[in-house]
């Protein structure tokens, strides 16, 4: 019986097959060299890059010559760039899961609220991330002066946002106004995606409003919370143009994220292997952390 | 309205050319038949207007001109451009403090080849001084200058009964009777705690020198005697609240010098372009420029700078030769100087330069701002005054961020000011060291 149907069904496969095979490659060659030029190939030649240490003589030339993983050896005894991870990681901690929470919150009143004060504060909560992050930067770096700031004017306090003690909060004001009302939209709809008869079952079984939002729509956001948060972890491991953008107006830590200490150690610097390298190991980082998140929340759901 | 001004700016440049052209020195001769096109980055306003005098006496050779904005946004464009090995310009502008870590890619022309030693004589002699450090290969050609000068308040400082200091000693009493009479709301002045060419321009005025090449590597003093002298005296005027410290260039540090709440400053020849540019509506004609305040009282103006820039030549450039020449004209022909000068501000390293008419005409800008006082001949006596034997070293941009996380800490307490000298001395050594460089 197997043997009969394979050797019925072997004959015209291997034809079609051969026909069929060149077909997909055909459609998939324009996305496929794109994808080679500009992600795989800058992907390796990342990682050759960071091979080759910086040789300079102190007079003339400098070179770039083989140095194996010496760049890599470096980064890891570099408090600079490890001070800069623990930046962002304690960054993160705090302003992630801040901006969730509000961007889960204005979603549910959204959800809840109908007419045309909805749409209103929908397009008003989202308009933010339409501001491209330089001029964001700009914009709030203006607010942000010690004595121009409206909001020293106004307590009569003589707040420096711009100090580096208080710096990263600063930015994670910025960075919270801008991508709320963006994770706000991609929650809201979801819950305009949950079929309305979930709604009426949860009703006629008695569910007060807090209860529906707590057992039925919670639960159900759940998938969409968990993009949410990757790409809210990734996004926050390349923040850059926010404390680019304020630091000529005081002084802003070459460290205060990991973009920016990788960028002076191209841009000021020249030091392409050394940045390289730190750029590999930032991928990598990035790369482990959502894996970590997302194996987390797994099991979490699981248990 | 803008014909108009273009006009008089034409009428100028013409003027200036028929008055001063036998100043120009002889510039290299280049084959005339071939046809050339010269790719310029340059962040000087109206460029473009002062290229159509030189493509009218160099008919055969073209020139593109790119302007980036400067600083940050042109350096690492250059940088990857030089790494890349294509893309490159054939001429860049380049602030001489930056120049030495260009040096160290390999990407530039050493321009003595093509004679540019030869031009030496023409131009005020520390600028000479940052472009040919050991004096043999040339790495670039000096276009403009920053020395340093005061600029004031003239009503200010008669409002409070403060004559214009001319030492020190002197401004630190002025700076704690404007304090003091105006119960802490006008400062005399201000310290800028970002930027670290400007602390570098007062010491470099006390004698302070930084880098040095000394055969194979190299010797930095950042804690220098004179930059120790000079960061302590200012501490200690902000300790007091005698002077401010709002940063350069903010629209807080505009606000305040706008609405007279800062009287006074020390800027580089560039720096007054952007008071009458500024403040045009508020305090026009109300400010002075005055020589920069001596340790020692005496008769010659020691001087420092801040910035300024100049011009080099790429390793990409296929016609290196005419790139030489476009980059001595631009900055020995007396056109160009005026040109630059009109629409860009920019304060010739022309020996002869400094004496072009156009720069001392009163009724234009900058000088009309600053109440039509002949505010050139200040800063052209201060670029005399300026040490000769200044350098910088490749690793500059590293200690130039350094130096802000130090007077950082230095202004919250934490360390004195030659602890705050002291740690930016071993963590740029130690940075440089890193980064392969043979370093004391």
């Amino acid at each position: 019986m197997t043997a009969l149907t394979q050797t019925q069904v072997a004959d015209p496969r291997p034809r079609r097959r051969r026909a069929g095979r060149a077909t997909p490659w055909f459609f998939l060659a324009p996305f496929l060299l794109a994808f080679i030029a500009f992600f795989i190939a800058p992907v390796c030649y990342a990682i050759y890059l960071s091979l080759f240490i910086k040789k300079r003589s102190g007079i003339g030339p400098a070179r770039d010559v083989f140095g194996g993983l010496a760049n890599y050896v470096r980064a890891f005894q570099d408090t600079d760039f490890l001070q800069s991870v623990g930046h962002i990681l304690l960054f993160g901690v705090i302003q992630i899961p801040l901006m969730l929470v509000l961007a889960v919150a204005l979603a549910l009143v959204l959800d809840a609220a109908k007419g045309s004060a909805s749409r209103f504060f929908r397009t008003a909560f989202y308009l933010p991330y339409t501001v491209p992050s330089v001029i964001a930067g700009l914009l709030w770096g203006y607010l942000y002066s010690k004595n121009l700031s409206p909001f020293n004017q106004i307590t009569g306090a003589k707040t420096d946002f711009l100090s580096s003690q208080i710096i990263l909060f600063s930015i994670g004001n910025i960075v919270t106004w801008t991508w709320t009302g963006y994770n706000m939209i991609t929650l809201y709809a979801a819950l305009q995606n949950v079929p309305s008869d979930i709604y009426e079952a949860a009703r006629i079984d008695g569910a007060n409003n807090w209860q529906l939002t707590r057992f039925v729509k919670l639960p159900l956001l759940r998938p969409t919370l968990l993009l949410t948060t990757i790409f809210s972890i990734i996004g926050t491991m390349q923040i850059f143009s926010e404390p680019f953008v304020l630091r000529p107006l005081g002084y802003v830590p070459d460290n205060i994220t990991p973009n920016t200490y990788l960028y002076l150690t191209v841009a000021r610097d020249g030091n392409f292997g050394y940045g390289a390298a730190l750029a590999v190991l930032l991928a990598l980082f990035t790369l482990l952390l959502s894996g970590f998140f997302l194996r987390y929340a797994a099991t979490g759901g699981e248990s | 309205m803008k014909k108009a001004a273009m006009f008089v700016t034409l009428a100028l440049g013409l003027s200036a050319l028929s008055s001063a052209y036998a100043a120009d020195p002889a510039f290299p001769k280049v084959d005339a038949s071939k046809k050339v096109t010269l790719e310029v980055w340059s962040w000087v306003p109206g460029l473009d207007k002062t290229v159509a005098a030189f493509t009218k006496a160099y008919p055969n050779i073209s020139v593109k001109i790119v302007n980036l904005g400067g600083g940050p946004n042109t350096y690492t464009k250059l940088q990857t451009a030089l790494k890349a090995g294509s893309g490159a310009p054939d001429v860049a502008q380049i602030e001489y403090g930056f120049l030495p870590a260009f040096a160290d890619t390999g990407g530039l022309v050493d321009l003595s080849k093509y004679g540019a030693n030869d031009y030496k004589k023409y131009f005020v002699p520390w600028t000479w001084g940052q472009v040919s450090p050991e004096g043999k290969a040339v790495y670039a050609i000096p276009q403009d200058t920053g020395p340093f000068a005061m600029v004031y308040r003239q009503d200010i400082l008669k409002k409070y009964g403060v004559a214009v200091p001319k030492t020190w000693a002197q401004y630190a009493a002025a700076a704690a009777t404007v304090n003091k009479k105006s119960n802490g709301q006008v400062k005399l002045g201000n310290f800028y705690s970002t930027f670290a060419p400007w602390f570098m321009a007062l010491a470099w005025a006390d004698g302070g020198q930084f880098f040095k090449r000394d055969g194979d590597g190299w010797i930095q003093t950042l804690n220098n005697p004179a930059a120790k002298r000079v960061l302590n005296y200012w501490y200690g005027l902000v300790k007091k609240g005698d002077v401010g410290t709002v940063n350069a260039f903010s629209a807080d540090y505009w606000n305040a010098a706008g609405a007279g709440k800062i009287a006074s400053n020390f800027e580089a020849a560039w720096g007054p372009g952007g008071y009458a540019g500024s403040l045009k509506d508020k305090s026009a004609g109300l400010w002075r420029a005055a020589d920069l305040p001596q340790w020692t009282a005496g008769s010659t103006v020691k001087s420092g700078n801040w910035g300024g820039s100049s011009n080099v030549v790429t390793t990409q450039s296929k016609n290196p030769k005419e790139a030489t020449l476009f980059a001595l004209w631009l900055n020995l022909s007396s056109s160009a100087i005026s040109a630059n000068w009109i629409n860009g501000g920019l304060f010739p390293a022309s020996a002869e330069g400094l004496k072009l008419p156009v720069l001392h005409d009163t009724t234009k800008n900058p000088s009309k701002f600053f109440g039509s006082q002949d505010i050139s001949s200040v800063y052209a006596r201060a670029s005399q005054g300026v040490n000769v034997n200044f350098q910088w070293a490749p690793w500059f941009p590293f200690a130039n961020d350094n130096f802000n996380k130090q007077i950082d800490l230095m202004l919250k307490g934490k360390l004195t000011p030659d602890q705050a000298l002291d740690a930016w001395q071993a963590e740029t050594l130690a940075d440089a060291r890193k980064e392969g460089y043979t370093v004391k």
